[in-house]
């Protein structure tokens, strides 16, 4: 057997787990199941896009950084998609979920974010239809490393940003005074108040993380694969595996569920065929759920 | 005359309009005294202070605090303000360690001050110093107590309220704790505590209320107030409300 998987597998990881920081953030601080993280992804990308090609029109035709298909447009673009994106994720809670979340009931938030997510999808259909879309077509060519494994220049520059994204959002939660903060809203909400942290402060914090990741972990996606309104939507299912795999509120869980997560389906396309590349996410969820609930990393209410 | 700290007029409040379980409490802290609020089951003590900390909605009446009106401030500006609440349980972040429960509540510090703060609580609670590092959850009752009162304290706050704080205790840290209250009413600390152990509260503190359905009955000097006929009366609910009009003064 190849061990072409492993690249494939930490890429595609790279991906979920990226996106399933910002599902467990908001389960474990806002106490939602956010069905419309998938779709910040797709925003996230296609805001790039409409930047890059802004860009373009006003420069014309930028080369890549040689020897990546992307070029500083690309980089800066990412810039303002992630901006775009976070506060997309700003508008919608004020619009939307902050009033559902007065309710106090959790399902009622969860369906809340059914609609929007079905709104977001649809809203990016009618607009840019659902033809895929590429930030480049050029063709780059993977190079060899050894053991029958190839890379191509992306692919190393993406999993090093992840790895530098990763690091950094875990360092702001466990380091700084705002990551307390959110520690402090996901294990006691009154007591955080009490204790005169600003919760509102804390959640618009929650959701500018989590929509940024989604649109960094959207054009990981467009950059490697392709973008299409769909493909937030498609990542939801390995983005909760991932999230729960790790344990719920957990960022380097999230992280290390979505690799797992990740190098499972590629190993599984390899093995058994790629027609079962999505009961993978689903197998390891059920499987969590039912062996180990709180995850790897979790610990048990006490 | 001392310098009145935190006065409460007229107080109603309840969790659902038009349901008040606080109705028209009015009670004083001076400066520097411990106050006891006590009273029988369901009186509405717990109801009562913690509308004072802007967790339970207020309907009528004013709180005042150093004479500044804090009645609709929300309950997370309330440390800032200088009114800083211990609530009877949950009352430490399980998970965080020890230390970063203090770091958290130093939030409203100025970022240069925060180590001092710390420093001169662990001078203060050396249990807590010993277990820095361990996550809250695994503190015994006791120091869990100890840590929800540092928390509360490192932000020198103008007054200390606390809720049944030995509440769920084992009878030697019921002892630790009102000790460790005496203490740090000896540094300085105005505080205004609820309680149930009628008897432990009273014995450190400087006066006392009696909260029965909702409204202040009996004020009087902590040492002498369970001695006091009206007060027995009031607890034990034998229809105190006619006589107890002319006793109260």
């Amino acid at each position: 057997m190849s061990l072409q998987f492993i690249v494939d597998g930490l890429l595609a990881g790279s991906m979920i787990g990226l996106g399933a920081i910002g599902v467990t953030l908001t389960y474990s601080i806002l106490r939602f199941s956010n069905f419309a993280h998938g779709d910040f992804m797709a925003w996230g990308a296609y805001a790039t896009l409409v930047c890059v090609g802004a860009i373009g029109a006003l420069f014309g035709k930028v080369a890549p950084i040689a020897p990546l298909s992307f070029g500083w447009p690309l980089i800066l673009g990412l810039i303002v998609g992630m901006a775009f994106t976070a506060l997309l994720a700003l508008l919608l809670d004020k619009l939307l979920f902050s009033r559902l979340r007065r309710q106090e009931q959790a399902i009622i938030v969860v369906m809340g974010s059914f609609g929007a997510s079905m709104a977001l999808r649809s809203l990016l259909e009618f607009v840019f239809t659902s033809r895929p879309t590429y930030f480049s077509r050029a063709i780059q060519i993977a190079m060899p490393v050894g053991l029958g494994i190839r890379i191509t220049p992306d692919q190393i520059a993406l999993l090093f940003l992840t790895a530098a994204l990763v690091l950094g959002v875990h360092l702001l939660t466990t380091r700084t005074q705002t990551g307390r903060s959110m520690q402090a809203m996901s294990q006691n909400p009154a007591l955080a108040r009490i204790a005169g942290i600003d919760v509102a402060g804390v959640v618009r914090v929650t959701w500018v993380i989590g929509a940024a990741l989604a649109c960094v972990a959207g054009v990981m996606i467009g950059v490697l694969v392709q973008i299409r309104p769909l493909m937030g939507f498609d990542m939801l299912l390995p983005m909760f595996a991932a999230a729960i795999l790790g344990g719920i509120g957990s960022i380097p869980g999230a992280v290390v569920g979505g690799l797992i997560i990740g190098l499972a389906e590629a190993g599984a396309v390899q093995l058994i065929g790629a027609e079962w590349r999505a009961a993978v996410s689903f197998i390891i969820l059920m499987a969590v759920l039912i062996v180990r609930p709180i995850g790897l990393f979790g610990v048990r209410e006490r | 005359m001392s310098e009145t700290v935190l006065d409460v007029r007229d107080l109603e409040a309840g969790y659902e309009p038009g349901v008040p379980i606080v109705r028209g409490a009015s009670i004083t802290v001076d400066k520097g005294e411990i106050v006891v609020v006590l009273g029988p089951n369901g009186a509405g003590k717990s109801s009562l202070i913690k509308a004072v900390a802007g967790l339970v909605p207020i309907s009528r009446g004013t709180v005042l605090l150093d004479g500044k009106d804090i009645t609709a401030a929300p309950a997370h500006t309330m440390v800032r303000l200088g009114l800083a609440f211990v609530p009877q349980t949950e009352n430490v972040f399980p998970l965080m360690s020890v230390e970063d429960n203090l770091k958290v509540a130093c939030g409203i510090l100025e970022r240069r001050q925060a180590p001092a703060s710390i420093e001169e609580m662990y001078a203060m609670f050396p249990d807590l110093a010993r277990q820095k590092r361990s996550a809250a959850g695994n503190l015994s009752g006791g120091q869990r107590q100890m840590l929800a009162v540092a928390r509360a304290l490192i932000v020198h706050p103008k007054v200390l309220v606390l809720d049944e704080p030995s509440a769920g205790l084992s009878p030697k840290f019921v002892a630790v704790v009102f000790e460790m209250l005496a203490a740090i009413r000896k540094s300085g600390v105005t505080i205004l505590l609820v309680e149930q152990n009628a008897k432990a509260a009273l014995a450190i503190g400087d006066r006392a209320y009696v909260l029965v359905e909702g409204k202040e009955r009996h004020e009087g000097v902590a040492s002498t107030l369970w001695d006091d006929p009206v007060v027995a009366e009031l607890y034990l609910g034998q229809r105190p409300l006619k006589r107890e009009a002319g006793g109260a003064a």
